[in-house]
Formats: C-alpha cells, sequence, structure tokens
C-alpha cells in the first residue's frame, strides 16, 4: 500500500526522529512511504490562536499535496484531529465550499499512526524491542477528538520487553495546548507540574504519547527538573529493535 | 499590561445600575452588569495560582463531583442521545425566540402573572427596584440566581436601601464574606469548611459561637439564621432555569430547600429570567430534568424543582413579575456561529472537568460566568474586546465539550472568538489594543510563520535555521530566551535541536533508503478497502422529533461505566417500579415504608415521633387514626404558624422510579405549597400505582397549570467541600409510605422496630389493627415479582 507520510512541521523541524521511526514502522508494517516535499504545516498553530487567514492558506497548501493519495499517515494525534476536525471548518468559515469538500474527502484517510496500524492495517505487533519501563500519555486530541483509546496502548502491549507503567490522571491535559504554554505560561505551567508528579509516581523511565508537541512540553519540564525521566514518541518505541537498531 | 476594560462601571461593580448605554464599537446595545474582566486572564490566574489553599480546595472539590458525574451519567443508557435532544430543543427555542417570548407572555398574564420586558442589565435593575419599591420593604430574600449576578442586582438593590438577603447556603457564605462566587453551582467552591466557620463566626448574626466546622453543623447554622426571614420576608427575588413557552411555567431547581421558600411563603414574587431560558414546550422538560441535575450535582435528581404558572389562588405569593431580560443574548443570537453558546443550562460540568478552572478557580475570570462556558459566554454577551483574554484561558483539551449536556462545542467557539479579537486587533483596534505588546510581537510572529509555511523552498531554509542553532542549544545558550518564548523556558527546557531536518534527511537519503524497513515476520494482509476514520461527528437533528430516543449511540456506548441496573421501562410491572422506586427515594437518606391499605393509619403513626401533626386538607381521615390530635390544615391560617408543626403528612400526585422522586401537584390530599415544607418532617403517603417509570412519563402525566414540587429526598446541600449534607430549609426528615397490593411488596422486608413514642399503645397480646406493620426498605431488597 502506497501510503503519504505527513509528517508535521513539527517533527520536520524539531524531531526528525520521530519522522524516520515511522517511515520504518510503516515499511515493516508493509506500506510503501512516499513524503510529498510540498507539504509544511496543518495550520492548526495559526488556526487555535486566531489567525484564520494564515491557517487557511495552510488548509489549503495541506489539501492540495495530499489529496491524490490513498492514505495519508502522521505520528500527530493533534494533526490528525485537525485535518479530521478542524480543515472543513476553516474553509467553510472562509466561504470556500470547494476546499471545504476535499478537506472533508481528505479527512476521511487521514489516519493518525496508531489508528493506522490497527484499524486499517491490522497490525499490532511489529517486532519492536524495547525494555524499559514505560507510561503512556493518552493526549487530549487524540482521546477526545480522535477516540484512538486502547490503540496506542495495544501497541505498545506487543512491545518485547516494553513494561507498562499506568499513569494517574492518565486523561488530564498536560497544559500545552499550543500558544497557551506561552500565553498562559503559569497556569499551563501549574498544569504541567500536577502531570510530572503523575509521570514520576508512575516509576517509568520513559514516558510516551501519540504528540511530539505535549511530549516537547511534558519532557521540557521533566529536563528542568533533571528528573530523569525521557520523552520518548510512540513512533521510535515501536521502530526499536533489539539491540537498539532502530530507525 | 494595560488592561484591556473601557467599563464605566466601579472597580468593585456598580451593577450598572443607571449607567447610559453609551457608544461601543460593538454590533449591539451595551449590555452592562458583572460580566467583564477587569484584567487579563493570565495576569489574574497568576495571583490565584500563588493560593495553593485555594488550589487544594478546588482540585478536592472537583475530583470528587468528577467522579460522581460519570457515575450519575454512566447510569442512563441513551445519555448521548438525551444530549442531542437537549441541544435540538434548545436550537429550536432559539429559532423561534419572538414567537415563544410573545406566547409565554400571554400565558404567564392569562395565569395572573406581570411581564417585563428589559433590554439589558440597567433596564432589568431599575425594573425589580421600582417593583421592590413599591411593596416598600427593606429586604428581600434571593433564590440563588445567576442571571442575577450578572446584571449586579444586589448592589442595585443595595444604592436603592434595599438589603437582598442570598439564600443559597454558598451565595450565602460568599455574601457574609463580602466574596464574589467562583462558580456557578457552588459558588465557595474555593472556600474549605475551617473557612466558613470562620465567616460564619465573624459576619452571621447569632451565630453560635461554639460553632463546629462540620458540614453538618455549619448547613443547621445557616438554618437557624435564614429561617426567620423565611418567614417574614414579603418579596423574593428567583431566576428561572427554565420557562416553558407554550404554558407560561418557570421552573427552579434547587436543593436546600430556600428555594421552595422564596417561591411559597412571600406575598411577591420577582422572577429575573434571561430570555435564552425559554424552551417551546412542557414536554420538554423531561429531557432537561434528566440532563441537568445528572451533570451538576451528580445526582438523579435534585432534591426540589418547584414550577409554578402565574399565580395560585390560597397557594404561594399573591403578585407574580417575570422580568425577561436580554442584556447581550439577542446579539449573541444573531451570531450564527455563538449562539451555540445559549443552549447553557449552567450545570457547570464543564468547570468541574476544565484542567485551567480547576488550577486558577472562577474569579480569574472576572465575570458571572466562569470557566470555559464562561470563556465563551461573557465575550459574547458583552462583545469579545470586553473580555478579549477569556477565549485564550484554554489548552482546548476538549474535556467541557465531551460533558456539556447540550453539546456546546465550546473549544471551536473558543477558536471562532479568538480569530475575533485578532481580526479585530488587525484592523479595528486603537489605543490600548493596539499597544499591547503580546499581542503585537504575536501578530508578527504568526504573519511571519505563515510567510514561512507559504511555501516548501521557505520551510526548508527555516528548518535549516534550527540545524544552526543546535550547537547553541547543546551549550545551553538557548535555556533562558526572553519574552514572549521566557513563557516557555522559565519552566521547560528546549529539546535538543536537530542538526538536520526530516526532510533535508528525507532528500539526502532520497527517500531513507537508510532505513531499516526489514518487513515485520507476518505482516497482516493489506485490506484493498480502506476502513474511514471513525466518524466523530454525530449528526445533530434539527429538532427535537427527528431524535434518535432510546437508541445508544456508539459514544454513549463506549464510554459507559458499569450501570448498577438498567432503567425500569415504562411497561414494567407495579412491583418492578415499587421496588425500584423504593431504592432510589432510600438513596436519598429518606425512610421508606411498605404497607397494605389496612395498615396505613399504623404506618403513619409509627413515623411520628410527637409534636404536632398537620395533614392536607383533603387526607383521608382513616389514615390519621392512628395519630391522637393529628388535624388537617386550614389554608387560611398564615404560614409561617406551619413552623410550629412538628410533622406534615401528605399524599402525592404521582411517583418516579427511576429517580426516587416525589412530586406534588397541592391538591387537596396534598395541601398547599407551605404545608410540606415548612415542617422538619414530612409523612408522604404513595400507592403503588402512582408510580410511573421515568421523568419523561412524569411530565407527561403532570398539569403544568398546578404548582408543582418535585421532591428526591430531603433537603440538601453539598455547598461545603461538595460533601452531601441531609437537612437543610426543607424538611430534614423524609418518610414515604408506600401503599401496595399484598403481591406487589416485596416479599422479606423486615417489620418496622417498634416505636418509642406517638404511637399508640398496642393491647397486649394481639393482632391490633393499630400495631405498625409496615415493613422498612433496606438496601438489596428487591421485589421478587
Amino acid at each position: 500500500m502506497r501510503v503519504a507520510l505527513f509528517v508535521t512541521c513539527l517533527a520536520d523541524a524539531l524531531f526528525p526522529d520521530v519522522g524516520r521511526a515511522t517511515v520504518a514502522v510503516l515499511r515493516r508494517a508493509g506500506c510503501e512511504v512516499e513524503f510529498p516535499l510540498g507539504q509544511v504545516c496543518c495550520g492548526q498553530m495559526h488556526a487555535n490562536s486566531g489567525y484564520r487567514r494564515e491557517a487557511l492558506a495552510l488548509v489549503r497548501r495541506h489539501t492540495e499535496v495530499f489529496s491524490a493519495f490513498d492514505a495519508v499517515v502522521t505520528p500527530s494525534g493533534s494533526c490528525a484531529a485537525a485535518a479530521r476536525h478542524q480543515h472543513a471548518t476553516i474553509a467553510t468559515r472562509a466561504g470556500d465550499e470547494d476546499l471545504a469538500d476535499a478537506a472533508r474527502a481528505l479527512a476521511g484517510k487521514t489516519y493518525e499512526l496508531s489508528e493506522f496500524l490497527t484499524d486499517v492495517l491490522g497490525v499490532v505487533d511489529l517486532g519492536a524491542s524495547f525494555p524499559h519501563r514505560v507510561t503512556y500519555h493518552p493526549t487530549c486530541h487524540s482521546t477526545r477528538l480522535l477516540h484512538l483509546g486502547e490503540r496506542p496502548l495495544t501497541l505498545l502491549r506487543h512491545v518485547r520487553g516494553l513494561e507498562l507503567a499506568p499513569l494517574p490522571d492518565a486523561s488530564t491535559c498536560c497544559g500545552f495546548g499550543g500558544t497557551f504554554a506561552v500565553k498562559n505560561a503559569d497556569t499551563s505551567t501549574a498544569m504541567l507540574a500536577d502531570k510530572m508528579a503523575a509521570v514520576r509516581a508512575s516509576g517509568a523511565e520513559y514516558v510516551t504519547a501519540a504528540d511530539a508537541s505535549c511530549l516537547m512540553h511534558i519532557g521540557g519540564g521533566l529536563a528542568r527538573l533533571r528528573t530523569g525521566v525521557r520523552p520518548i514518541h510512540l513512533a521510535e518505541i515501536l521502530a526499536a529493535r533489539e539491540g537498539g537498531a532502530g530507525a | 499590561m494595560t488592561g484591556p476594560v473601557r467599563d464605566r462601571r466601579a472597580a468593585t461593580g456598580d451593577g450598572g445600575r443607571g449607567c447610559p448605554a453609551g457608544p461601543l464599537d460593538l454590533p449591539h446595545a451595551s449590555p452592562i452588569g458583572q460580566l467583564r474582566q477587569r484584567e487579563p486572564f493570565p495576569d489574574a490566574a497568576r495571583v490565584a495560582l500563588r493560593d495553593s489553599q485555594l488550589r487544594a480546595n478546588l482540585g478536592r472539590a472537583t475530583a470528587t463531583i468528577r467522579a460522581k458525574r460519570a457515575a450519575a451519567v454512566g447510569e442512563v443508557p441513551d445519555w448521548e442521545a438525551l444530549r442531542l435532544a437537549g441541544a435540538a430543543v434548545k436550537d429550536d427555542a432559539l429559532d423561534r425566540l419572538d414567537e415563544l417570548l410573545a406566547t409565554f407572555s400571554e400565558r404567564v398574564e392569562r395565569a395572573g402573572g406581570h411581564v417585563h420586558v428589559a433590554r439589558d442589565a440597567a433596564e432589568a435593575n431599575g425594573i425589580v427596584c421600582r417593583l421592590v419599591a413599591e411593596t416598600g420593604v427593606g429586604e428581600v430574600v434571593k433564590v440563588k440566581s445567576m442571571t442575577t449576578q450578572e446584571i449586579g442586582l444586589n448592589d442595585a438593590l443595595s444604592a436603592a436601601g434595599v438589603h437582598a438577603v442570598e439564600t443559597d447556603l454558598a451565595e450565602l457564605i460568599v455574601q457574609l464574606a463580602d466574596d464574589l462566587p467562583s462558580h456557578i453551582l457552588v459558588p465557595a467552591i474555593h472556600r474549605n469548611r475551617s473557612e466558613i466557620r470562620q465567616i460564619f463566626l465573624d459576619h452571621m448574626p447569632g451565630v453560635d459561637p461554639a460553632l463546629a466546622d462540620e458540614p453538618e453543623a455549619l448547613a443547621a447554622a445557616a438554618r437557624r439564621y435564614l429561617r426567620d426571614r423565611f418567614l417574614h420576608a414579603s418579596v423574593a427575588i428567583s431566576s428561572a432555569n427554565f420557562a416553558v413557552a407554550e404554558t407560561g411555567t418557570l421552573v427552579v431547581v434547587e436543593s436546600e430547600g430556600n428555594g421552595r421558600m422564596c417561591l411559597t411563603l412571600p406575598e411577591t414574587l420577582i422572577s429575573v429570567v434571561g430570555i435564552e431560558k425559554l424552551v417551546a414546550s412542557w414536554a420538554d422538560l423531561g429531557i432537561f430534568f434528566q440532563l441537568l441535575p445528572r451533570s451538576s450535582t451528580a445526582e438523579r435528581m435534585n432534591p426540589y424543582t418547584s414550577t409554578w404558572t402565574g399565580v395560585t389562588p390560597g397557594d404561594g405569593p399573591r403578585n407574580l413579575h417575570v422580568v425577561l431580560v436580554d442584556n447581550g443574548r439577542r446579539a449573541t443570537r444573531a451570531d450564527p456561529i455563538g449562539r451555540e453558546a445559549l443552549r447553557c443550562i449552567r450545570c457547570s460540568a464543564c468547570l468541574n472537568v476544565c484542567p485551567v478552572y480547576e488550577r486558577v478557580g472562577g474569579h480569574a475570570y472576572g465575570s458571572a460566568y466562569p470557566g470555559p462556558i464562561g470563556a465563551v459566554l461573557s465575550p459574547q454577551l458583552t462583545g469579545i474586546e470586553d473580555n478579549w483574554s477569556l477565549p485564550f484561558a484554554s489548552t482546548l483539551c476538549g474535556a467541557c465539550y465531551e460533558v456539556c449536556p447540550v453539546r456546546i462545542d465550546i473549544p471551536d467557539l473558543l477558536v471562532e472568538l479568538r480569530a475575533r479579537h485578532v481580526e479585530h486587533a488587525r484592523t479595528k483596534a486603537k489605543g490600548a489594543a493596539r499597544r499591547r505588546a503580546g499581542d503585537a510581537l504575536e501578530a508578527a510572529v504568526m504573519a511571519a510563520s505563515g510567510w514561512m509555511m507559504g511555501g516548501p523552498r521557505r520551510w526548508a531554509a527555516a528548518t535549516r535555521v534550527v540545524g544552526t542553532l543546535s550547537p547553541l542549544a547543546a551549550r545551553g545558550l538557548l535555556d533562558h530566551l526572553p519574552p514572549p518564548l521566557a513563557g516557555w523556558t522559565e519552566s521547560r527546557a528546549l529539546p535538543p535541536l536537530p542538526r538536520e531536518s526530516f526532510r533535508a534527511w528525507w532528500v539526502r537519503t532520497q527517500g531513507g533508503r537508510d532505513i531499516d524497513g526489514a518487513p515485520v515476520p507476518a505482516p497482516a494482509p493489506t485490506p484493498t478497502q480502506l476502513p474511514a476514520p471513525m466518524p466523530t461527528q454525530l449528526p445533530v437533528p434539527s429538532r427535537a422529533r427527528d431524535l434518535p430516543v432510546g437508541t445508544p449511540t456508539p459514544a454513549a456506548a463506549g464510554s459507559a461505566s458499569a450501570r448498577p441496573s438498567p432503567p425500569v421501562s415504562a411497561g414494567a410491572s407495579a412491583a418492578a417500579l415499587l421496588a425500584r422506586f423504593a431504592e432510589r427515594l432510600a438513596d436519598y437518606g429518606s425512610g421508606v415504608w411498605f404497607t397494605e391499605e389496612e395498615g396505613v393509619a399504623a404506618a403513619v403513626a409509627g413515623r411520628v415521633r410527637g409534636g404536632l401533626v398537620l395533614a392536607a386538607p383533603g387526607l383521608d381521615p382513616a389514615w390519621l387514626a392512628g395519630v391522637p390530635g393529628a388535624a388537617h390544615d386550614d389554608p387560611s391560617r398564615p404560614a409561617p404558624e406551619l413552623d410550629a408543626v412538628a410533622t406534615a403528612v401528605t399524599a402525592c400526585r404521582l411517583a418516579i422510579a427511576e429517580t426516587g422522586t416525589i412530586v406534588l401537584d397541592h391538591r387537596d390530599d396534598q395541601g398547599r405549597r407551605a404545608l410540606s415544607l415548612v415542617p422538619d418532617h414530612h409523612v408522604c403517603i404513595i400507592r403503588a400505582e402512582q408510580i410511573v417509570a421515568g421523568v419523561v412519563e412524569a411530565v407527561e402525566a403532570l398539569d403544568p397549570a398546578r404548582p408543582l414540587t418535585w421532591i428526591s429526598g430531603p433537603s440538601a446541600t453539598s455547598d461545603i467541600e461538595l460533601r452531601r449534607v441531609v437537612g437543610v430549609h426543607g424538611p430534614r426528615r423524609l418518610d414515604a409510605i408506600l401503599l401496595g397490593a399484598p403481591e406487589d411488596l416485596p416479599p422479606s422486608a423486615e417489620p418496622a422496630p417498634p416505636r418509642p413514642s406517638a404511637a399508640p399503645p398496642t393491647p397486649a397480646g394481639g393482632a391490633s389493627p393499630s400495631a405498625d406493620s409496615s415493613r422498612r426498605y433496606r438496601p438489596g431488597l428487591r421485589a421478587s415479582r
């Protein structure tokens, strides 16, 4: 199957390992992966910050770049949710019904990685090995907009050597919220403090999630406190092989 | 930072009284009142976050209510269909607002009430002040009301020389402490019991200096303090949870009985009602009486719901004034996106799940409406620029939308309002708004990033900059960035910056050729047809009648927690209805007793613990035969005299199995409303055939022209640390005597214990007709048939 990787602007610029891991996982699951170089950003940050003129241009580009593919896979619950829930609305409110139709069509074939693996490919065991104690943070958009539910946990349970540590109050937001993290930095930090306390209480060595953005926030807090608990994207765990031969 | 407030009221809020409507760059007449933030949310939040006691109080309270709500909602199999129905009914009412307002007003007038219309807070306050002045009183009692808070009525009354006594426990705490409410449902949620005890000791006249800090003791102190005021008040002010157009009925949903006191005892009742409270039909209440209590107090049914239509001769207030308030609602209704906010039924479920609210509390929102719904509603009512920072006070985590009983897509509305603020700043803002440095810088960053992301070449160039910064980051030189990025680096490290972007790697390796792409041992066969992603938006029916009622949706099925017992169906047997009703009523802390017809008199006598016993005028005298000295109420006697009565005995109109609710329509065998309210003990006799399955069946069977009192257990409050305390202003004891045919009664209930007092002496050695043979309900008891 030919799938287009929508790597997300954040992973492209700051977390290329997440992109490489996603490519590895998809190839192992039997997919031919393409990376359309015209892609940039889904526009979520602009839209959610109120800059819809900028967002509209990005939605248009995103839709043009990806519409020709059978399936678009992204290692981000939040960006998948933007394509699925936000793009058509942005287009409609800008009065562009053609774009809204195209966005809706694209939304119907846009998948977050764990969703694509379990629902579309029917793969839960990717032969991964990651002998560590890991806790999983269900990010808000992957939980409440995509309803990923057990999918990421099912994938993690099939990873060799991985010990899954339950995260207390798992579904509570970590406090990232895009520009919220900067505009309401104090409140964001208070939420982060509680999330970090939960991560530490889990006793995990790694905290993982389906979103690099939330992990950047949680991991940044954990690093500042020198807790030793490290953030790692779900795709990176799924790509990890015995002896460390991962992505 | 320069405040955004262009408010013409004083900092403490003069309630907008007498403020002339001035020119504002808003698309609608200026609504005034207590809706405007005085400082931007981040600044107000910073202050709140420093208060560790506040955070602890809020964290405990919201965690408690979240768990309770999940259980109460999980019990309803068609919750998702109910939410759709609630949304559709409210949307329909908004569509037909003018028609419904005309109908409502006509019905109220026809039923003996008077309707007044207020365009904004100042007009509403002016009308209420004038109505109160005409009565000549210097004090009024008030039912907890968001609408009167919104318009700042208490301050307006105070300026007119009238003291408004808040009678809801939490509102009383807030009022005594000269504090501000911080939650829609539990305004004193930010206070714990020891703080409340201190407030009472400092500010409550006549309080016992040895007052304990147990919630029970605090509630009892409030009861003592307010009882005299209820009995002697001649004017009460309420708002309404719902206003039914087709019948002209108003509805107040409450717990403590302070609402019933205010709605029943004074001669004059003034109800201040936002025009969005309208619903088209009486039957619509069957939806909201399920959605509201489970979402707000997380109960199957709140202890008391009162509905009234105009005035009822001989029962309740003789003068009813309804003040219909716009105050920005029509403008919100005209907004095709923002109008959704007017569906809100003020349950506060969104507050309780909001991670931002949980940490900063309600005061930071600076408006009568806090939390996620406040972040939408306040700017919708005032115009975005008066509350510009509120829509940004959210991570868009979506928890609010998930619990909203009327499916208000709060995150979507927040994003829309953000966009309007940004557009305002770009095109129209002058002076302060333009000068907000953060805004200008952010706009520049957003525009620049938008340009940078405008094409892959520019974007690739931008990602190369990251690579050049990588060595700096590695040396820790980017650990502390200047504003606005300081907001990030103050509490979080930057991630290690990569030397090469993903796209650069992809191009360099000609499509990621250096990746280990060996397939997994047994790849699953690839389906040829791709399944579509999970449906995430349920279709919203345009009218209530299009609803898939009773069909559990996938979302509901997926999220429902373990249910203790499925609902009883409308066609359930009398025995099943009786058993469910008994179980549910006992859950509230009521005594529930089973008897056959001939045992009623003894069962009534067995519940009496001495003191005066007064029955409804039309109650079967045979049922009182076991209580010497019991009398029938004379409705012409002043209601305050009922304070001397220990026990009131009434029948009921019907009862609801699923929620354990008794409904009185105050006909002769039930007595005037005050009878089952003022005495501290209520004995209610219910015939098995009066029990209906659910709320919907009850609404269908009831006559909205009658005043109705829905009773679900003894009066109660959860206003202190969200812990339920039984017994506030309404009866502290409720005994239900369930009268059924032998084959419908549960088979193995234990007999009533002998009563120490009041019960007539039983002749030795034999079954006397006056011996109490009723059997008390015990948990776990089930009907066998």
